[in-house]
């Protein structure tokens, strides 16, 4: 709805220079971490055979990928779309400074016990209905364990 | 003001199903196609070569076809853009036509250079160019090469009915239908003057006989192009002039309307982009390790001028980009802040004096006129850069393979579009098909080629087809901005109050020439100078471009011209255009309609500004509530004059949503520069008039000359700021001399 009396000239320039155009530039740096058509690999599926607490960890790591566009857990680590999760297992829920909170997890009175930061990632909003946590739910038992058990490690550095 | 009891159903358009919207883009075949030039005695074989590109392909506009069951279509070779220009558009073809108003489709024309708009390079060219007849075979032919080598198949510059509309649907329809009359003449044996066509149908009144277009289709196609259709004088209008509903409404309700954003491929993926955030920079290094593990994350790639994640979801292609931290390289532009620019407005302004700078226009003498004026006037004005927000945010989605490229997207010069992406692949434009949708929302934003360049080259570089979607925060930092600008004046009043002179120095001027000239105001002697002051901002055209920020700084000074004069600011400007008695007429309606002696409550204030473009004449009274903390602007009254209406609904309403549009730049607009890069991201920073912040807004439409459309996308936009601001200087005595208000304490 806009004028493009502007476009006018240097457009008429790229017209007569047009056939020694050359194409845009490409890439300077190609990471492809899978080809399109192979199916990403469902880590749903994998869950971790928990042999030992260090693997449990590693598992809990991975799994933790999951969680990682909305959380960190790093003393003094900054919040995100979440609020970061340095030190949360035993913290009262809502309890992380500087965050804007829903009412619902603010008010929700949990302590956040391994059993309840299990039934929470499970299902955020079937344990806290109203939280603003809309996704990272983790169907897998063996993964929510081994995410709490990465989350009070790296708690614990 | 609006006519919305003689609202008629809206015609259906011509349907893309899932399969055309992402096949051929080519006009569906089957039906009859009547082939009309605009140009009648059309050079052919001098022009096809530079035209005509594929085989077969011949230098005439089709822009009328008619189906065997008497369904006629409308091509349209404009976008839709909420603006109602496929309507209006159809309701002219239709009316000349005489086509059955409910058997009317409508099609958008494919990126074809057969459906150029050469009448925007006509006025590009030469604006002033005064040509008698509708047609004009040489000029119009020069022009239609012109356009055809810069790609303009443009929709902006409020020119869809006013250039394409009156110069060649009407005349579209009007053909068609003198060669079916003519065929039917043929095959009925009788004189081609007794013969008339009426609702999709040709009448021989004296025998009684009739037959639907249909039956005269393709004998009409073999007719030779009528040289110069005769056009309907207004009191034969059956469509012209009504409010017709809108075709797109039940599609934009349902939700059924196709986007850009909606284009939908098998086996496409998606990319989310984020450029250096100070525009020239490149992207140094970056750190992927967190998105490379990240779920549905297919491919990474540093363009170098911005980074982009594709995976198979967009959520998931956006969470991974990020984590992503980058490096940018230095530039130039890192140490621009927004203070500083203005400093350097200053400066330069201040160097420029009293002859520096490049004159736009001269007449008379400002200095003598000025040294000897019996009061002395002088302001400066600023306005901030300001982004486009477009409801829909920036998006394209490509398929690169094979050498040949299709592009899906919503742009405003599909041509253009074509063109960028073969450039960018280097490949001839015959090889690439683009694909035009919908548009949710252009405003000069999507007559840019930045985004369809920018899936281009990821597309190239994947090969499978993908679809890039900016995040609004892109959207809103990466804009081609309307220019941050200052402007100064100086005007000299007698000593009855008259002005006899006016200075101007500006920066930038970008388009239409005329923004910053008052020709329409009688003042003897006048310099208008500007100054240009680049940035490594880009700037783009903005919902009535340099209009915005002209209007808004000329009809401040004018209104303080009448303060110090004494004098009422409605009744200075009369005096200002007397004789001009279609600037008059809307200015004296603009009055009318708001009561204007009429006394307001304590508190409140009414401002009046004039503003003539784009063929256009407005003029705007606001009424602003002063008593509460921040101004309250209660009613808005609209004033213009288009020439004449086509569509009166569809006028009124682009009058109304430039007046949201506008508002939303006077209140809040402003985007500003810290270390190179935008500072405001998202609608919490750069937020939009919200409905409860809408005026009530009353418009009256003056068709002053049935020849001579105006405007109507943009010249709603300019006197909205100036009516505001000095509607508060009425009710508080505070002029307002920066935008946006947001800025300014009224405590
Ligand atoms: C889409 C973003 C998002 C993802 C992904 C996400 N979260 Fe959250 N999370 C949030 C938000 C937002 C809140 C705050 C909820 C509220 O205020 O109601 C939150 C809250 C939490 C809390 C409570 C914090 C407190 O201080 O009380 C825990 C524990 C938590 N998330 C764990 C996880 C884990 C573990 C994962 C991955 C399996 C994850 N989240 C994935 C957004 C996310």
């Amino acid at each position: 709805m806009t004028v493009l009396f502007r476009a006018f000239a240097p457009i008429l320039v790229v017209t007569l220079a047009a056939c020694g155009s050359d194409p845009a530039p490409g890439p300077t740096e190609q990471i492809v971490v899978r080809e399109s058509g192979t199916e990403a690999p469902d880590s749903d599926a994998t869950s971790p055979a928990a042999e030992t607490n260090d693997s449990l960890i590693a598992a809990g790591k991975a799994a933790f990928n999951t969680c990682i566009a909305c959380h960190v857990v790093e003393k003094g680590g900054a919040n995100r779309v979440g609020p970061n999760l340095y030190g949360i297992v035993g913290q009262a829920a809502a309890s992380v400074e500087g965050f804007n909170y829903s009412d619902a997890l603010t008010s929700s009175g949990i302590t956040w016990t391994k059993e309840e930061l299990d039934s929470y990632i499970a299902n955020p909003a079937a344990r806290v209905p109203g939280t603003t946590m809309m996704a990272g739910a983790i169907t897998d038992t063996g993964r929510r364990e081994a995410i709490i058990a990465y989350i009070e490690d790296a708690s614990a550095n | 003001m609006t006519d919305t009891k003689t609202s008629e159903t809206a015609p259906k358009k011509g349907k893309w199903t899932r399969r055309a919207f992402i096949g051929a883009g080519v006009v569906a075949g089957g039906a009859l196609v009547i082939g009309v030039a605009v140009r009648p005695d059309n050079p052919v074989e001098r022009l096809s070569p530079m035209v005509a590109r594929g085989k077969g392909e011949q230098l005439i506009n089709a822009w009328v076809k008619v189906d065997a069951d008497n369904i006629v279509t409308a091509i349209i070779p404009h976008v839709e853009m909420g603006q109602g220009v496929f309507t209006s558009l159809a309701q002219m073809l239709a009316d000349e036509l005489d086509a059955d108003w409910s058997k009317v489709r409508i099609l958008e024309a494919p990126a074809d250079a057969k459906y150029v708009s050469h009448d925007i390079g006509r006025e590009f060219l030469a604006p002033n160019l005064e040509v008698p007849a509708i047609l004009e075979p040489t000029v119009g032919g020069t022009f239609l090469q012109l356009a055809t080598a810069m790609n303009l198949q443009i929709t902006g510059g409020s020119f869809s009915v006013r250039g394409t509309g009156q110069r060649a649907m009407r005349v579209a329809g009007a053909a068609a239908k003198e060669m079916l009359i003519a065929a039917a003449a043929e095959e009925w044996n009788v004189p081609a003057g007794e013969l008339r066509a009426e609702n999709s149908m040709i009448l021989h009144d004296k025998s009684s006989k009739s037959a639907p277009f249909a039956d005269f289709a393709a004998a009409a196609a073999e007719q030779g192009l009528p040289n110069k259709p005769k056009l309907k004088s207004p009191k034969d209008y059956k469509l012209m002039g009504k409010a017709m509903a809108r075709h797109d409404i039940p599609e934009k309700s349902n939700g059924t309307a196709l986007f850009g954003i909606d284009a939908d491929l098998p086996g496409m993926k998606y990319a989310a982009v984020k450029a250096a955030p100070v525009v020239g920079a490149t992207v140094e290094s970056m750190n992927v390790d967190t998105a490379k593990s990240m779920p549905g994350v297919l491919q990474i790639l540093n363009m170098g001028d911005f980074i982009a994640v594709v995976a198979d979801g967009y959520w998931q292609a956006q969470q991974a980009l990020g984590t992503i931290d980058a490096k940018y390289s230095k530039t130039e532009g890192d140490t621009l802040n927004q203070d500083a620019l203005f400093a350097r407005y200053a400066s330069v302004l201040d160097e420029a004096g009293d002859e520096g700078g490049d004159v736009e226009t001269e007449q008379g003498d400002v200095t003598e006129a000025f040294a000897n004026a019996a009061t002395k006037v002088e302001a400066e004005y600023k306005v901030p850069f300001l982004a486009h927000a477009t409801m829909e945010p920036m998006n394209c989605t490509a398929w690169v393979r094979d050498g040949k490229c299709d592009v899906w997207s919503g742009h405003q010069a599909p041509l253009m579009a074509r063109k960028a992406a073969a450039d960018t692949l280097g490949i001839d434009t015959d090889d690439v098909t683009y694909h035009n949708a919908y548009l949710g929302g252009g405003f000069g934003r999507r007559s840019e080629n930045d985004a369809i360049i920018m899936a281009t080259r990821i597309a190239k570089a994947t090969q499978y087809p993908v679809k890039m979607i900016w995040s609004r925060e892109e959207d809103t930092m990466q804009d081609h901005y309307r220019p941050s600008a200052t402007s100064r004046f100086q005007a000299g009043l007698d000593k009855d109050g008259n002005a006899v002179s006016w200075s101007n120095i500006h920066t930038h001027l970008f388009d239409p020439q005329e923004a910053p000239t008052v020709p329409y105001y009688n003042i003897a002697n006048h310099k208008i100078r500007k100054i240009d002051v680049p940035t490594h901002l880009r700037f783009g055209p903005w919902r009535s471009v340099d209009h915005s920020q002209h209007g808004y700084f000329i009809e401040s000074f004018v209104d303080e011209l009448a303060h110090a004069a004494g004098k009422d600011g409605y009744a200075y400007r009369r005096e200002l255009l007397a004789g001009s008695k279609r600037h008059l007429a809307v200015l004296d309606k603009a009055a009318e309609m708001s009561g204007w002696d009429k006394p307001l409550p304590e508190g409140h204030g009414r401002g009046i500004a004039f503003v003539p473009s784009f063929g256009t004449i407005v003029a705007e009274v606001a009424e602003v509530d002063m008593t509460g903390a921040k101004p309250k602007v209660k009613k808005i009254y609209v004033a213009a004059d288009p020439g004449f209406a086509v569509n009166p609904d569809g006028f009124a309403a682009q009058m109304e949503s430039s007046i949201a549009y506008g508002l939303t730049a006077t209140l809040y607009g402003e985007i500003s520069v810290k270390n190179g890069a935008v500072q405001q991201s998202n609608f919490h920073d750069y937020p939009i008039l919200r409905i409860n912040e809408m005026p009530e807004v009353e418009v009256g439409i003056i068709n002053g000359d049935h020849k001579r459309l105006g405007g109507a996308g943009e010249p709603g936009l300019p006197p909205l700021a100036p009516a505001v601001t000095n509607a508060i200087f009425a009710a508080t005595g505070k002029r307002v001399r920066e935008l946006p208000l947001s800025k300014v304490d009224f405590a």
